[in-house]
């Protein structure tokens, strides 16, 4: 019953009345089909009895015009319930698609691409089913059963209370049936949900497979999936026939009643022969609702187990979200601060006690092993994650406080894995800022050092790219991403590892344009080289999730720790005191160290 | 290449044809036996229902004037035999068709599926994933129902209406005549919608696929699409696609609909002037009021099966859409793929030759031209360069993941790459992408992908080589942690450490590492560089690193640039050659800080404060 006072919340309020209209209409052409078979007794008895063939235009033109009406109404009620169902899955589809892009990331971990794509195409398709089509399939059965045996009962009540001793029986099969195959549909379903995500996984990581000449092994572990789906099909059907042999014979005891009880009524002189042939005419609209009542179980149970997976996500709030009393910032100066951060993902510790100021265009560089907790927390500054103990604070305001796209949209970032969506080039730059124009858009691909590649491309910009842009090289889609992160003129720009595939020159050149971009912004930089990192105003070193080390490069390489054994392996020294990587940098031109 | 996004159309010209249908047979062909064994039980099935209304006609016209009540019961008696006889060869037919059904789906997935493995990378890089998804799981799903019970159905069908015009025509000929006159108009308003009818629904379909497609991005890239507020933005494009869906099944369904109204409407009609006819017989003699009786019920008897034929039609036409979909993508090309004669490739040494290869991604843009290189078994190679100067290509033509498009690599000196079969060539390599793709599942599921029977000794040894242990146990459930491929669970460095280790799992004797160690910290490195360096031991190994740090050891660097390799040689060697490789070390050591080697005492190329 929630499923469909959920639907029901979901139709707009014009289809809401066009769907009472399209029930209305159902009810009434359902009725209406009594209508032809009595007119056709009458023809029996007036024209082909009397042999008189005067009334017969007259019967006939108001047979056509009932049915004319009839399948007239049904037209339009058909289209009523498409219209309405069409609004409905449109609105269920934004909704969801809306719940989609605000959920937080911890929801991604637990949901599956797969899984969510059988959601919102297969599952959906049930709702829309159920709006379309079996709403007014059970209102059909229903009043034509409740009509007919209206019309039996004010012909005889004897013989029909007879045929209505076949309801309870079939209530209590149908009953049993439902009960029984209830987990079998949402088994069935869950099945589909795994197909799907077998599938979509396989397509995604296509690389991996043929890398790994894995083609058999995948082949086998869909086939098993398939197997499993179609196992579950058949399960299903192996139960729907055990019952349907029952559900059939109640709905044809309906005409044999009719024949046999009604044959030996008028022997008894109960009813006139004339009235039975009313109830054998008509026994078809008792016995077909009966008969149309196991598929139409089985629809409404699909559609249950789907709606319900369906509305596990539509009723899904994401525990990061704006708060009632999040201020709109519409500027923001760019300065950072942690006080006394810790954040753990479930059990596992991420980061531990955190704090660190960054002024408004300052630099901050983090390095430190890997899994230490780097990407963590810019993840904790874009309120990606709350974290469980301290403030993450922007502006000197809690970002749990400041609404979440304002916050976002002041934060420009390039990620590690690097995701391009199908569409331009042009397109991907522009990504965070619709509006940019396309000078600006290739400003900040050279400022990238994208330029150069993208106009070797066969159609430059508006080449398009694809998903985790595949056919672009690492490096490419580092500086793509890179173009895309600038372009948003963030205040405060954030590149974690971004020049991890790039090669030396190209990195120097870009931290270069990174010093001059057109708008004054904080710049946070992940980097695992010494390069990337030295000439930042301070660098902090995690480790386990603390900070280990804290200060700028000439401090760092003066004292023993993780930066100055790093700074020494990728020098290639060896550690002979903090005196001798001193003088290694201060051997160079005797400017500030990081500048050669 | 042409590339599709998520709100392109399709192209579908290919004109309408039962050609899909006959090559369905296929599927459908191999359950042959079991679906004429279900059509014999319908017809017996159909057969027994049409003794039901003699039944009723002795009952009326014999038992009940008589008072009969021991005909009463007998006839009773004999109409539930016949009534149970019917629904347990229907019940039969059903088992037997859920099977063929469920069997053709399964069978044309995994056809489907199977060809998908064969398809090269440029297929995938060309669309949307979305859009092949759909084609897997919902549009096989869809047609399914169509090539089993569509068939049986439409079968039986025709029987009817055959059997039915008998019955007609042997009853009263011209009141027959007029029933069926009303099937060429029939005929006619189903050949006029027919064109629109299949344009409207594989419109729906293209629709269907953009949505989807762009659904499937989304859901991969909602990180992307949160760091960047872009969530209004991606729901306005959603909205559009959304809409577009709608007015494309609408526009689909009305005409659809049409078909089964006007089928109603004439069986009506029909009716009507049979009646007239009947009745004004011949200028007022009537036919008799059985003849027309039984006319009457034929009317509606030969007109259902009619309007299911409609019906099952609709649906064809529907379906064919999507079958249309699914015969294109199995129909997609096997660029690379095992020539006719490919053998498999024995165990080999690793001996690596390049003759004369050129490649280009696009027919007319060369990548890497007049590519000569030898490359001994147990040797390793470093490949440096500027970034997208072909590094990546170089290694990705070795595994085939393309094809060349002159010249050929030989391995162990005797094989022609594109003369093995695929699977026996990359089967002995190990490849190490870019990306590191990882599978949803445990991490130990993840590791074994690299060897499917390692024991988990090996699996922990593996992991121990990339110093990827420790961070694995400090997960909760250690090796058995769910991971999956958007998950926050584990860094970029730990993906590569993961990937790094399902790579040496798998023991190639061709190792080719990409970039595999661009996000793990330097510590980490110089600890993996040891393990590498045990593994590399008689293995032919290529490596692509921009640390030259990394590489230098190798027995041989080969600087990619300007379409070919321009310098080659070991690490000393290049350096005494004073040319690119130079430069870029010389670079590097000024722009990372690090030291110049002392012997060569090169003055830094530019003496000016480097900005950085």
């Amino acid at each position: 019953m929630f499923q469909i006072r959920w639907l029901w919340k979901n139709i707009g309020h014009k289809q809401r009345v066009q769907f009472v209209a399209a029930m209305v209409l159902s009810a009434f052409t359902s009725t209406m089909l009594l209508i032809n078979p009595t007119l056709t007794s009458e023809l029996i008895d007036k024209v082909i009895v009397a042999q008189n063939p005067d009334p017969l235009i007259g019967i006939l033109a108001a047979m056509l015009v009932v049915q004319c009406l009839r399948i007239g109404l049904r037209y339009l009620m058909i289209m009523f319930f498409e219209w309405s169902s069409q609004e409905m899955t449109y609105n269920l589809r934004v909704h969801l698609f809306k719940v989609l892009q605000y959920q937080e990331l911890r929801f991604f971990d637990r949901n599956r691409t797969g899984d969510l794509m059988t959601r919102l195409s297969a599952d959906l398709d049930w709702c829309r089913h159920f709006v379309a089509y079996l709403c007014y399939q059970v209102c059909d059965c229903v009043v034509m059963f409740v009509s007919t045996l209206i019309l039996f009962f004010t012909i005889s009540w004897k013989l029909t209370l007879t045929l209505a001793a076949v309801a309870p029986l079939l209530l209590i099969v149908t009953g049993l049936y439902k009960k029984k195959s209830r987990a079998k549909f949402i088994g069935m379903r869950e099945r589909l949900a795994d197909l799907n995500t077998a599938a979509q996984e396989n397509i995604a990581g296509n690389r991996v497979v043929k890398a790994f000449a894995r083609e058999e092994h995948e082949k086998k572990r869909f086939e098993q999936c398939n197997r499993r789906y179609r196992d579950a099909n058949l399960d299903i059907n192996k139960l729907w026939l055990t019952f349907y042999p029952f559900m059939e014979v109640l709905a044809n005891a309906m005409t044999v009643i009719t024949i046999f009880v009604g044959g030996a009524f008028i022997m008894l002189g109960e009813i006139t022969a004339g009235e039975l042939s009313i109830f054998t005419s008509l026994s078809w609209a008792l016995s077909n609702p009966m008969r149309n009542l196991g598929t139409l179980i089985n629809d409404l149970q699909r559609f249950g187990a789907s709606a319900n997976k369906i509305i596990e996500v539509y009723y899904s709030r994401p525990l990061i979200a704006d708060r009632p009393d999040a201020l709109p910032h519409p500027r923001s100066r760019g300065k950072i601060e942690f006080r006394g951060v810790s954040f753990s993902h479930g059990p596992v510790r991420v980061l531990e006690d955190i704090s660190f100021t960054v002024e408004p265009g300052q630099t901050l560089a983090v390095m430190g092993p890997t899994g230490s907790g780097k990407t963590t927390l810019t993840q904790l500054l874009a309120r990606f994650y709350d974290p469980q103990k301290g403030t993450v604070l922007v502006d000197d305001c809690d970002v749990r406080l400041w609404q979440l796209n304002d916050l976002r949209r002041h934060i420009g970032a390039a990620t590690q894995d690097v995701f391009l969506f199908s569409d331009t080039v042009e397109g991907n730059i522009a990504f965070g800022d619709p509006a940019l124009s396309v000078e600006e858009a290739k400003d900040f691909a050279r400022r990238a050092d994208a330029d150069e590649f993208v106009e070797k491309m066969p159609e430059g910009y508006d080449t398009i790219v694809g998903e985790r842009g595949v056919g672009l090289s690492g490096g490419q889609k580092q500086r793509i991403a890179l173009a895309r992160a600038m372009a948003v003129k963030p205040s405060i720009l954030v590149l974690d590892d971004t020049t991890s595939a790039l090669d030396m020159e190209t990195e120097s050149y870009i931290q270069k344009q990174l010093k001059r971009l057109p708008y004054h912004c904080t710049k946070i930089i992940i980097a695992q080289r010494i390069s990337s990192v030295k000439d930042a105003d301070q660098i902090l070193v995690l480790k386990d999730g603390r900070i280990a080390e804290h200060g700028t490069h000439d401090e760092l390489i003066r004292r023993p720790g993780y930066y100055r054994e790093t700074y020494l392996l990728q020098n290639d020294l060896e550690d002979e005191g903090p005196a001798v990587a001193a003088a290694a940098v201060s051997v160079k031109g005797g400017k500030p160290h990081g500048e050669e | 290449m042409a590339r599709n996004k998520f709100d392109v159309d399709e192209n579908l010209e290919s004109p309408f044809s039962f050609s899909h249908l006959k090559r369905a047979m296929k599927y459908i062909g191999r359950h042959r036996g079991k679906m004429l064994l279900a059509l014999l039980f319908s017809s017996i099935a159909s057969v027994t229902s049409l003794f039901g209304p003699k039944i009723l006609e002795w009952t009326l016209d014999t038992a009940v004037p008589n008072k009969d009540f021991a005909l009463l019961g007998l006839l009773a008696g004999g109409y539930v035999a016949l009534v149970l006889v019917g629904i347990g060869f229907i019940t039969i037919r059903s088992r037997i068709m859920a099977h063929v059904s469920q069997e053709i789906i399964y069978d044309i997935r995994e056809d489907l599926f199977a060809h998908l493995q064969k398809l090269p990378f440029s297929y995938y890089d060309s669309r949307p994933a979305g859009k092949i998804l759909v084609r897997v799981i919902n549009y096989v799903n869809s047609v399914s129902d169509m090539l089993s019970n569509g068939i049986i159905n439409s079968i039986l069908e025709i029987i009817n209406i055959i059997f039915i015009v008998i019955f007609m025509f042997g009853t009263n000929a011209v009141l027959a005549a007029i029933i069926v006159a009303g099937l060429p108009i029939f005929a006619a308003v189903i050949l006029l919608l027919k064109p629109r009818q299949r344009r409207a629904w594989q419109g729906q379909s293209n629709k269907n696929s953009n949505y989807n497609a762009y659904l499937a991005e989304s859901i991969d890239g909602v990180k992307v699409s949160q760091l960047f507020a872009r969530q209004e933005e991606n729901l306005s494009i959603m909205q559009r696609l959304a809409s577009a869906c709608r007015a494309a099944w609408l526009k689909a369904v009305v005409i659809s609909n049409t078909v089964w109204f006007s089928s109603e409407l004439m069986t009506q009609i029909v009716f009507t002037f049979m009646y007239i006819a009947g009745v004004y017989w011949m200028g007022g003699a009537m036919v008799s009021f059985g003849v027309l009786m039984a006319m009457g019920q034929y009317v509606s008897r030969f007109w259902q099966p009619i309007t299911n034929l409609a019906n099952i039609y609709n649906m064809f036409i529907n379906n064919i859409a999507y079958l249309e979909r699914i015969f294109e993508t199995m129909d997609e090309p096997v660029t690379v793929g095992d020539a006719p004669d490919a053998v498999e490739l024995p165990p080999i040494q690793g001996r690596v030759e390049f003759r004369d290869v050129t490649f280009g991604y696009e027919p007319e843009v060369n990548i890497l031209e007049h590519i000569d290189l030898q490359v001994a078994p147990g040797q390793s190679i470093a490949l440096v360069g500027p970034t997208g100067a072909g590094k990546t290509t170089v290694v990705n033509l070795i595994s085939r993941f393309y094809n060349l498009t002159s010249g050929q690599i030989l391995i162990d000196g005797e094989w022609d790459i594109a003369q093995v079969t695929l699977h026996s060539l990359r089967s002995q390599m190990g490849i190490m992408l870019q990306d590191s793709f990882i599978f949803s599942g445990t991490i130990l599921d993840n590791l074994r992908y690299g060897r499917l029977d390692a024991t988990e000794e090996e699996v922990v040894a593996a992991a121990r080589a990339v110093c990827a242990h420790d961070f694995i146990m400090e997960m909760e459930k250690g090796y058995l942690t769910e991971v999956n491929e958007r998950g926050s669970r584990l860094s970029q460095g730990q993906r590569q450490l993961i990937a790094f280790a399902r790579t040496l799992l798998s023991d190639p004797r061709i190792l080719i590492l990409d970039e595999a160690t661009s996000s793990i910290d330097t510590r980490t490195e110089r600890l993996l560089q040891e393990g590498i360096q045990t593994l590399m031991k008689g293995r032919t190994s290529f490596i692509i690193a921009h640390r030259l740090s990394t590489i230098k050891h190798c027995d041989r660097i080969l600087y990619i640039g300007d379409k070919g390799i321009l310098e080659q040689g070991s690490h000393q060697e290049l350096l005494a050659k004073r040319g690119l490789y130079y430069q870029l070390y010389t670079a590097q050591s000024r722009l990372g800080g690090v030291e110049e080697p002392a012997a060569y005492h090169a003055p830094s190329p530019a003496n000016e404060p480097v900005l950085i």
